[in-house]
């Protein structure tokens, strides 16, 4: 696999410095190692924070959402691996307007452990903090075990949700039950056609023949639920439904955002071909479509594939995802 | 004399120290359950400890912070985050306090144990440093005298060494092992055996 690129050690850090030459009107970097990403400017004072982190290769996931109406500010480890503790306590040292601080992020081991620990040393600080884990891919575990689930491109869903709900000066036990509520109403499924490439790795993180495809997929190359050949399209897509479907069953009547993801290399041209299935499959079944996102918006490096999200509203979650929103990446 | 910044600031000296001389074999007791680096994870924490030794606060909560910070900067180890979990816990007891009676050490290191097992989904059994810990937690419950709370230490955490070498460990990389973790010591149990004795 080609890659451009000058140093893979310093893949993160350059990318972090382009990323703030190019949009210094949203992002400035801070924290040990200038890994922490926030907003420019100044914390708004009486306004709860928003924090999320993790590894890099998932832009726009983290880093891109921090921006008005979403995050506050996050940490940001290498490709694929955790930022460290003091990142993460960073990140919400830089996110503290004096109301507290969500947590915000996907559910990985040694991410979790390492912004526990962050937490706990602000609230030495007395800064009060809450968690909210994105556990969202339904083919990572059953839904009996949810908590189990790795949590991929439904966050931004929830980062947008809870990022409305700051903004209108909402407490953090507010903040943090929106976001809890916009996370239990994502459900994802992923499909890969192609590997990525760990820069540091130097090669690709799996094999997978050209005539391949790999449903329930996780966002690092995590194995799915099974590899075969390559499907059209609208087989695809209406796997990726049923999927879904089961596990989060909808009703006539039932309002809901559809997300269709570019796992990095597949082309907007083929989102909208699988989009077509989508809207037929939750026409058919009267629900009411709200806000359809069809794009790049959480990613795996190069790997050639899709994600689906449902995300599930009510009257609050729709007023607050069609709230104004603001970063390098998206506006809404 | 109770816990003051100025044993405190001794102790981690000495524990420092030791930790030097302890390295090598930490790392090749890891390398036969783990992956060979626990003595450098020690290494760089103390010698991150050693760093602020000389501005500690006086506050034993913030001093506690501060040691508990040194061990998370040694991030890519869980032993590392795990120790920092343990000495958080020790911070948030005693934070707002310059003097802590000997008496509160095993009350401590209950709450230590109590954080660890929550952020490391460990159980006691699982031959782990908790259980290294948790001896010494019970058999120096009431005690009062450092020389007593030490003597009573070092007696436990060899106890707690003898009583799981026959055991397999049960949690971690370690776990993969099986029945050839047998015979051997946890590593992270060698560990917190180090920083007993050079206190002692």
């Amino acid at each position: 696999m080609k890659k451009i690129l000058n140093d893979p050690y310093a893949y993160v850090d350059e990318m972090l410095q382009g990323l703030c030459a190019a949009h210094p009107q949203y992002y400035r970097a801070t924290g040990e190692g200038r890994r922490v990403i926030a907003r420019a400017g100044e914390p708004k004072q009486g306004k709860v924070g928003i924090v999320s982190g993790g590894g890099s290769g998932h832009l726009p996931v983290f880093t891109g959402y921090v921006g008005k109406g979403l995050l506050d500010a996050c940490a940001i480890g290498d490709v694929f691996a955790s930022p460290s503790v003091e990142q993460m306590a960073d990140a919400m040292r830089a996110a503290n307007g004096g109301a507290g601080i969500l947590r915000l992020y996907g559910n990985y081991g040694g991410d979790v452990m390492n912004f526990d620990m962050a937490g706990d040393m602000l609230e030495m600080e007395d800064v009060s903090s809450t968690t909210v884990l994105l556990a969202d891919d339904v083919a990572s575990a059953k839904l009996e075990e949810r908590e189990k689930r790795r949590g991929v491109a439904g966050m931004v869903y929830a980062f947008k949700i809870a990022g409305a709900k700051a903004e209108q000066q909402a407490d953090l036990a507010e903040v943090t039950s929106l976001a809890q509520r916009a996370a239990d109403n994502c459900r994802s499924i992923g499909a890969a056609l192609s590997s990525c490439t760990v820069p540091q790795a130097g090669k690709p993180t799996f094999e997978i023949g050209d005539d391949e495809m790999e449903m329930g997929m996780g966002i690092h190359g995590e194995p799915g639920i099974w590899r075969g050949g390559l499907k059209s399209a609208d087989d695809i897509a209406n796997e990726m439904c049923d999927l879904l479907l089961a596990d989060m069953p909808l009703s006539r009547g039932d309002r809901l955002s559809p997300m269709v993801n570019s796992l990095g290399a597949t082309p907007p041209e083929e989102l909208y071909i699988l989009y077509r299935t989508v809207k037929a499959r939750l026409d058919a079944l009267g629900v009411e479509i709200v806000m359809p996102l069809v794009g790049r918006y959480a990613t795996s490096m190069e790997m050639a594939g899709v994600s689906f999200t449902f995300c599930k509203l009510d009257d609050e979650l729709e007023a607050l995802l069609k709230a104004p929103a603001e970063c390098a990446f998206w506006t809404v | 004399m109770p816990l003051n910044k100025a044993n405190l600031s001794q102790g981690l000296k000495r524990i420092a120290t030791r930790m030097e001389a302890e390295a090598d074999t930490l790392n090749s007791a890891d390398g036969q359950l783990g992956d060979g680096d626990l003595g450098i994870t020690m290494v760089r924490g103390a010698r991150l400890v050693t760093e602020i030794l000389d501005d500690l606060p006086d506050d034993l909560g913030m001093a506690f912070m501060k040691v508990s910070q040194a061990f998370t900067k040694t991030s890519g180890s869980s032993y590392g985050t795990l120790l920092a979990t343990g000495l958080l816990a020790a911070a948030k007891a005693t934070k707002g306090r310059t003097e802590m009676p000997w008496a509160e050490t095993s009350g401590i290191l209950g709450l230590a144990i109590a954080a660890m097992m929550a952020r490391g989904k460990a159980s006691l059994g699982d031959k782990t440093v908790l259980d290294a810990m948790e001896a010494v937690r019970r058999a120096t419950d009431g005690l009062e005298d450092p020389v007593a709370l030490l003597i009573t230490s070092q007696e436990a955490v060899t106890a707690a060494l003898v009583e799981f070498r026959g055991q397999t460990n049960k949690i971690g990389r370690a776990r993969m092992f099986g029945d050839k973790s047998i015979g051997l010591d946890d590593p992270g149990m060698l560990a917190f055996k180090a920083i007993v004795d050079a206190l002692a």
